[in-house]
């Protein structure tokens, strides 16, 4: 199967698009004017045609980011998945790699699946010691305004990263089916978005820090005992003592050898919430790419 | 005369060594053998602290949830453990797990865990002195993180437990021991957590059935809402159980 290819590399002292290679159902886009001339960042939007992935598409590309390179990945709006006809599993397949003090940074808007779609999606991240990584991987309920929460069918996403060729370092799958016992809204509650932020390498420590002293201030203050009379009550009675869930739910976690990687885990019942806090935490990525993500 | 003598002899010694297999099985499964198990919450904690299970119902609900991601994550590496229980497949699926569990309090639990049955299981079954040998190896190497689902395995597998038994249990001792979570963080009384948990017993036969017999390659979560909210665990600011 034809796969579409984005190559990145060093010519004159830049980071350079040499390659661009792109098949239908997608198509690459590579402004020049994404942020000041001085920084040395290529930004490639990956837009599909008509909006978005429908039954049966499959959409494959590899990406590599030479040493001392760097490269943005991103949309130019949400990932609509459209129902599945047949039985057909719509996909996406990414394959990168990231060179020495090379930083790729992939940053798309949420995937959105409309009811009974089935969605598939495989990234993998080959990386040195030296590379840096941040993967920003979200879903949302589908189109909530409608009442379409949590109706598609099947998701799946994989994402592996691997150091020096063939180390597991990050290995994750998430798996949202409807099930005989538990649908998949059962499972979410009235959480409406999930996302995961994935930050790896040496120019994001900053980052990594800062963001794991903010979630842990942030749920310190939505996190509490229960009081005594509260368990084992009937439900009139938790409904007068208890504080209502909260709305935004994070968590971080440190992995890989030396916790060279930090993961953080995010619920939220709005996707606005998601975006405000991907744009906050992500601002100082200005300086490194040229514009912020998520603004 | 003496051929039939021979095969009643025989008979008797086999029936007699999966009588004994019995008396291993249940300390096995046994919530009273000294594995750190009562020290861990498996999210439950949290998902309290954070208003996500304030009721009995919520809690029945919870437990199902978290049975299902036992299943999807942990069981193909009690599988895998349990079919090939020998030193190599044991370390590559400790690795791979070790990649798997990016939830670090989750990771964390799951060390403590699995160090605590191997150090267990290595004096108690002493007619299995590989048990022994390749948990001093481990521990000398350095290498080796201990993860639970992959003990668990190889322990049964070594004890000549079937797959399928096996893989049940797994999910077994993680329903009991959220139950017993449950009655000390006083969601439900101790009458109230053994009607639950035979109720839940359909549900998790059907889950185990599900999701057993499957590689560890195709391990994956299925309940993300449950993995954000464990891994708040380390936010708590009073706490009972370690995770």
């Amino acid at each position: 199967m034809d796969r579409g290819k984005l190559v990145v590399e060093r010519i004159g002292g830049k980071s350079t698009l040499t390659r661009c290679l792109s098949k239908y159902p997608f198509k690459f886009i590579n402004p020049n004017k994404v942020g000041p001339s001085q920084t040395d960042a290529v930004w490639i939007y990956t837009i599909t045609y008509g909006g978005g992935i429908v039954s049966g598409d499959s959409i494959a590309f590899d990406v590599t980011v030479g040493d001392g390179c760097t490269a943005v990945l991103t949309t130019q709006s949400s990932t609509k998945v459209y129902k599945s006809i047949g039985s057909k599993c719509s996909k996406q397949m990414l394959e990168a790699s990231v060179g020495r003090d090379a930083l790729l940074v992939v940053i798309p808007d949420p995937v959105t699946c409309f009811s009974t779609a089935k969605y598939s999606q495989l990234q993998i991240f080959k990386v040195v010691p030296e590379s840096s990584l941040l993967v920003v991987d979200w879903i949302t309920s589908g189109r909530h305004e409608s009442g379409e929460k949590w109706a598609f069918s099947h998701y799946k996403s994989t994402n592996r990263i691997l150091l020096e060729g063939d180390e597991p370092v990050f290995l994750d799958t998430i798996l949202l089916e409807q099930g005989s016992h538990i649908s998949i809204s059962d499972r979410l509650q009235d959480y409406q978005a999930i996302a995961m932020i994935v930050l790896l390498g040496p120019k994001l420590r900053l980052i990594q820090n800062q963001i794991q002293e903010d979630v842990k201030k942030l749920m310190y203050q939505q996190l509490r005992v229960p009081s005594i009379s509260s368990g084992r009550s009937t439900e009139s009675d938790s409904n007068k003592h208890c504080l209502p869930k909260p709305s935004f739910v994070a968590s971080c976690s440190t992995f890989g050898p030396k916790g060279i990687g930090v993961v953080v885990r995010v619920a939220s019942m709005t996707t606005e919430s998601v975006y405000n806090f991907l744009q906050h935490q992500l601002a100082t990525m200005e300086a490194l790419l040229g514009a912020s993500p998520y603004r | 005369m003496e051929g039939v003598e021979e095969a009643n002899k025989n008979d008797f010694k086999s029936s007699q060594s999966v009588s004994l297999q019995q008396w291993s099985q249940w300390q096995l499964f046994d919530s009273i053998l000294p594995t750190g198990g009562f020290a861990h919450s498996l999210g439950l904690e949290a998902a309290m602290q954070a208003r996500l299970v304030v009721s009995p119902e919520d809690l029945k609900t919870y437990v199902i949830h978290l049975l299902d991601n036992t299943g999807s994550l942990l069981l193909p590496f009690v599988y895998t453990a349990t079919i090939s229980p020998d030193t190599q497949t044991w370390h590559k699926l400790d690795r791979l797990l070790n990649a798997m569990l990016t939830n670090e309090i989750g990771r964390k639990a799951s060390t403590a865990q699995g160090s605590a049955l191997m150090r267990v299981s290595a004096s108690v079954f002493s007619e299995i002195p590989c048990l022994k040998t390749m948990r001093n190896a481990a521990l000398s190497s350095g290498a080796v993180f201990f993860h639970h689902a992959p003990v668990f395995g190889l322990v049964c597998g070594l004890l000549g437990f079937d797959a399928e038994t096996t893989q049940r249990a797994y999910v077994f001792v993680t329903m009991r021991d959220v139950i017993s979570a449950a009655t000390r963080l006083n969601l439900v009384g101790p009458l109230g957590a053994a009607v639950l948990q035979h109720q839940v017993a359909p549900i998790a036969e059907s889950l185990s059935t599900k999701w057993m017999n499957r590689d560890a390659g195709e391990a994956c979560q299925t309940c993300p809402l449950l993995d954000t909210v464990q891994g708040c665990h380390g936010y708590l600011f009073s706490r009972l159980f370690c995770s």
